[in-house]
């Protein structure tokens, strides 16, 4: 009882006062109960599918947003862990439920090695050697056919669940827990230390912030967490396959995140969200559907061009605002601060905002 | 009294009306291929042929109850995107509630779309991919597999059976020709795992039919070009250049050959080489390049060149190897007319012993249900590009066949 | 053998540089990532076969169109969708990546997927030192040394070159000393842009058009300008040089793994960029504060 009691009033005190936490408890209350109102498989699928990129795209985020080391080669990690998790269920006989795991360790080394090579790479020098990446790793594939499967790539692995609703609570849950904890990761003191990294290397190294290590440990767990996705991803689809390593993977996750806007964990997860779906949507229609990738690309481009930080800054931004004095966000019909009593006035709200988010 | 007369003849109008409706029931059909692309295109316009040619009989017999043919069309986008492919077969399946699928073309989605319908226990007729994968799942796990066949084409290795027919006719011509004993053979094949077998198969076989193998080059499946490869070839003085090409590095030898005045002529697999595209995609250079391929205007099957041409006369172009879903159609079509019903396990009994009569080749099944193979019944026939033309050279012994042309040395 | 890698290396080295260099430019003058660069040579290789084998117009007269066409094309998208988010990095980098994706659904939806032949511009071959060279292919050569010498031209001995280099240097300082960087921006997309066009009119005739053809260039290009320093259009140069050289060696000593020489030019790249991660001959940019 007290425990309910409690509950409640976190609830009433932290969550619904503002509305972006209300509208995430609102998406996640929803995604658990989808199946028990709208049993069709083909959503379901649909909607498996896009909480395995969510995964992937928050995973790209916390790498290129926090740490400002903008990765065009995720898909990298992505593949790691399909193969990783594939090879080993087919091999050896595992069970996927251990192999997903190892597929994400495996992912890990990957994250390390490449966060080893481009630690004295800067900004664009980055971004293009990292796509370099996948692109070996698909060489290799081709090289050794008998290991890898070739351009076939590992087919008839085992599924993680049996039902349609089983495999969708496995993909739902995992990207609940691995977003929930990207995102406390990039909340702390570790994350405060991402941010430093990137807006000036220099002063934090001269702070005393060991940033090799930091920069490394991020793609590590970047890479852990999309190795997650790829290992899922091929025992739902049951095939691991090169399409896991395409440049036009890594393309669409950057895609994602800087859509949904970069350094918020839950940006890219919304554009998942609403991207994947809407080209699915799209593509069942027999005339449209063959355009849908070009409606993709003008959509993020008209966003883009009205939202140029993103989706959802720009969102927040019309239904919070941030009080002068204790820099803490209110719902924006507010008059006064819900923790300082300041009086929040749209003048000095839209002078904030051209200064800088928080 | 009168109203009691009313409502008894609604009802039975109602009753007409709900019998009728339940006549007009269709059997559907989801034709599922990259509908941007030339494969889809094909897959499509056999399909129309087919249920065009149906409906004008009236439909199909279901146990007496006759049902007219509707196709969804889908498509799977498997060229750029797998899990899309895998989205489509459960759409299809789930939304438009489709009794059968067909279709398929990239190895690595069909494999993906072979487990969703085997899933939904659908039945798919594969047309398009060539991989033994897909047959072998069917010999190791038959009661969930059963329900795929592959229609078209012959599965890979089976291919190789075709190819070095038509290298033994190729060479005994250089033999005669050239005065040559032992004509040299450069192995042409692009990396990727369906030519491995292909190529070890070649290697060990070209000895014992007393041709040289002077060398192997393995180009990306993508490559643009292939000046290094031409150009080594040439100088090894092969007489043929063995070719297994699926990709757009097709075009590309063909054009380059042509632009080299390579004296070696090219046989083997080349998939673009068997669009009607291809000539021009080479601007007009590849003269004498050879291919393995389906359809001509041939008496391969009695049906063969009565459906070539009316599919000219239809779509204004000639059918590639993806058109083989009007057969398909017409193997259900028989099936479910012999079994009475649309039950899949009945049909799938049928089809395992069937003996079919298509326009591509006459098809039986075996236990992995892969076509067998049989020169004349499945193997395909042999064509060349003579003046723009798809000249088509092989088997000899078919009617319409025409000399293979080699170039002026 | 020998002479073959000489000859093939030289040939697709040029290539490579017209689009390298053009790609140079743009980031060194407007620090802009233009993923769309190889996007636009598409578009002018498609332009050119519409002009040439729709409409019948000459080779000149059809490749002078379609690069004039693209060009113009390159500056309305610039003002349109790559101005208003100028200060937005991010932004600015998945435009590019939308523009590419549109202009290869717009060709997809026009032409189809499959392949189309260009024909030669020149028939024919010479034989030089034992290698049989198309014409076309010194057409290429040519053409790239003749929009090098160009380019080399308008920076060093033109004004307009000379505002480009001293934005490229310095950004705030070239705009307090009064140049106009937008408009010294657009120029110079237009003439990276150019150099991108000439490239897809002169080369699509040796390999084939397709809605995707411009991947493949697109990660060489870019493993070569990170090779050889970004915004160094010399370092631009001698990258091209030596991934062509790179290439045509793995494919001419490994036959059977011909293959490999895309993943073989990533892994030199790489390497480089170990020993020098600014690139061979690249400037480390100063963080901005």
């Amino acid at each position: 009882m007290y425990w309910l009691r409690r509950a409640w009033a976190e609830l009433r005190n932290e969550v619904f006062v503002l509305p972006s936490r209300t509208l995430v408890l609102l998406w996640v209350a929803a995604l658990v109960m989808l199946p028990f109102v709208y049993d069709d498989a083909y959503v379901l699928r649909i909607l498996t599918m896009t909480c395995i990129f969510a995964i992937f795209a928050a995973s790209w985020d916390l790498l290129a947003g926090y740490t400002g080391q903008v990765n065009f080669g995720h898909a990298l990690f992505f593949g790691a862990g399909a193969y990783t998790s594939g090879l080993l269920s087919l091999k050896l006989g595992l069970s996927p439920w251990l192999t997903v795991w190892a597929g994400a360790a495996v992912a890990l080394l990957f994250g390390f090695l490449v966060g080893y090579l481009c630690l004295r790479l800067r900004g664009s020098y980055l971004s293009l050697a990292t796509l370099a990446f996948p692109l070996i790793a698909l060489g290799l594939l081709f090289a050794f056919p008998d290991f890898s499967g070739g351009e076939l790539g590992i087919s008839g692995l085992r599924r993680l669940a049996l039902t349609p609703t089983g495999n969708y609570y496995v993909a739902a849950i995992s990207m609940l827990a691995i977003v929930f904890a990207l995102w406390l990761l990039a909340d702390s003191k570790f994350g405060i230390v991402l941010h430093a990294i990137r807006d000036d290397e220099v002063a934090a190294r001269a702070s005393g912030i060991n940033t090799p290590r930091y920069k490394m440990a991020v793609f590590a767990i970047a890479a852990a967490a999309a190795g997650f996705a790829g290992a899922l991803l091929a025992h739902y689809l049951r095939v691991a396959g090169p399409s896991t390593l395409e440049v036009a993977l890594s393309f669409q996750v950057v895609i994602w995140g800087i859509f949904g806007g970069v350094a918020t964990v839950y940006g890219p997860v919304a554009a998942v969200f609403l991207l994947y779906p809407l080209t699915e949507w799209l593509g069942s229609f027999p005339g449209v559907g063959e355009l849908r990738l070009l409606i993709f690309a003008v959509i993020v481009l008209l966003v883009l061009l009205f939202m140029p930080r993103g989706l959802t800054p720009w969102v927040r931004d019309k239904i919070e605002t941030q009080c002068p004095r204790c820099k803490q966000r209110n719902g924006a019909w507010k008059k006064i601060c819900r923790l300082c009593g300041a009086a929040l006035q749209t003048q000095v709200s839209r002078a904030q905002r051209l200064v800088g988010h928080q | 009294m009168l109203r009691t007369i009313i409502a008894a003849h609604l009802f039975a109008l109602a009753a007409l009306g709900f019998a009728l409706g339940a006549q007009a029931q269709t059997i559907k059909i989801a034709i599922l291929g990259p509908m941007s692309f030339v494969q889809g295109e094909h897959h499509w316009n056999g399909a129309e042929m087919a249920r065009d040619e149906i409906n004008k009989e009236g439909g199909i017999n279901v146990g007496g109850k006759r049902m007219r043919v509707e196709l969804v069309r889908a498509d799977t986008n498997e060229i750029q995107s797998v899990p899309d492919a895998t989205n489509a077969v459960e759409r299809v399946i789930t939304r438009d509630k489709v009794d059968f699928l067909i279709g398929g073309f990239r190895s690595e989605a069909v494999l993906a779309m072979q487990e969703v319908a085997m899933d939904y226990k659908k039945l798919f007729l594969g047309v398009g991919a060539a991989h033994s994968k897909l047959g072998l799942n069917v010999e190791q796990n038959y009661e969930r597999y059963k329900y795929w066949f592959r229609v078209a084409p012959t599965k890979d290795v089976d291919l190789a059976r075709t190819l070095f027919a038509v290298l033994g006719s190729i060479g005994q011509q250089i033999r005669t020709d050239l005065k040559t004993d032992t004509p040299k053979v450069a192995i042409l094949a692009e990396k990727a795992v369906w030519t491995e077998g292909l190529v070890a198969a070649a290697q060990k076989n070209l000895p014992a039919l007393k041709m040289e193998v002077v060398g192997l080059w393995q180009p990306s499946a993508v490559a643009t070009d292939v000046t290094a490869e031409l150009s080594a070839i040439d100088r090894s003085g092969a007489h043929i250049v063995f070719t297994m090409l699926s990709g757009p590095v097709g075009i590309s030898v063909g054009r380059q050959m042509g632009e080299r005045n390579m004296k070696a002529v090219a046989w083997g697999i080349n998939v673009e080489g068997q669009k009607e595209e291809f000539w021009q995609a080479a601007a007009g250079k590849a003269q004498f390049v050879s291919t393995l391929d389906t359809y001509a205007e041939v008496e391969y099957t009695p049906k063969t060149i009565a459906f070539v041409k009316a599919y000219q006369a239809r779509f204004k172009k000639a059918p590639t190897y993806t058109a083989a879903t009007y057969d398909a159609i017409m193997i259900l079509k028989d099936a479910i007319e012999k079994q009475g019903s649309t039950n899949a396990d009945k049909i799938v009994a049928h089809i395992e012993k069937i003996e079919h009569t298509g326009t591509g080749a006459i098809a039986t099944f075996d236990k992995r249900h892969d076509l067998v193979w049989a020169v004349g019944k499945t193997s395909g026939i042999a064509v060349q590009w003579q003046d723009g033309k798809k000249v088509p050279f092989w088997p000899p012994n078919v009617k319409g066949m025409q000399p293979f042309k080699m170039p002026a040395r | 053998m020998f002479q073959d890698i000489l000859v093939t290396g030289l040939v697709n080295g040029g290539v490579y540089a017209l689009l390298a260099i053009g790609f140079s430019l743009i980031f060194g003058v407007a620090r802009i990532v233009n993923i769309a660069h190889t996007a636009f040579y598409m578009l002018a290789a498609y332009c050119f076969y519409m002009l040439l084998v729709k409409t019948g117009l000459g080779f000149l007269l059809a490749g002078l169109i379609s690069v004039g066409a693209v060009t113009l094309l390159s500056v309305i998208c610039y003002r349109l969708v790559i101005e208003p988010v100028r200060e937005h990095e991010a932004a600015v980098l998945i435009a590019t990546i939308a523009l590419a994706l549109i202009f290869q659904e717009l060709m997809l939806y026009t032409f189809g997927g499959h392949f189309l032949g260009i024909p030669s511009t020149l028939e024919g071959a010479v034989r030089f030192l034992g290698v049989s060279i198309p014409y076309q292919r010194l057409l290429i050569l040519v053409v790239a040394g003749a929009m090098l010498v160009l380019v080399w031209f308008v920076l060093y001995r033109t004004r307009l070159g000379l505002a480009i280099r001293a934005t490229a240097n310095d950004l705030e300082v070239a705009n307090l000393m009064g140049m106009n960087v937008h408009r010294v921006a657009m120029a110079t997309v237009a003439i990276s842009v150019s150099l991108a066009a000439v490239a897809g009119v002169v080369v699509a005739p040796v390999f084939v058009v397709d809605p995707f053809m411009w991947l493949a260039p697109l990660v060489t290009m870019l493993a070569i300008v990170v090779l050889g320093g970004l915004g160094s259009l010399k370092g631009s140069l001698i990258g091209a040089l030596i991934i062509g050289y790179v290439e045509a060696i793995t494919v001419f000593a490994v036959p059977a793994g011909a293959y490999l020489k895309g993943a073989v030019a990533l892994l030199i790249m790489v390497i480089v960029l170990l020993a020098r991660p600014e690139g061979l001959f690249g400037i480390a940019f100063e963080e901005e504060r």
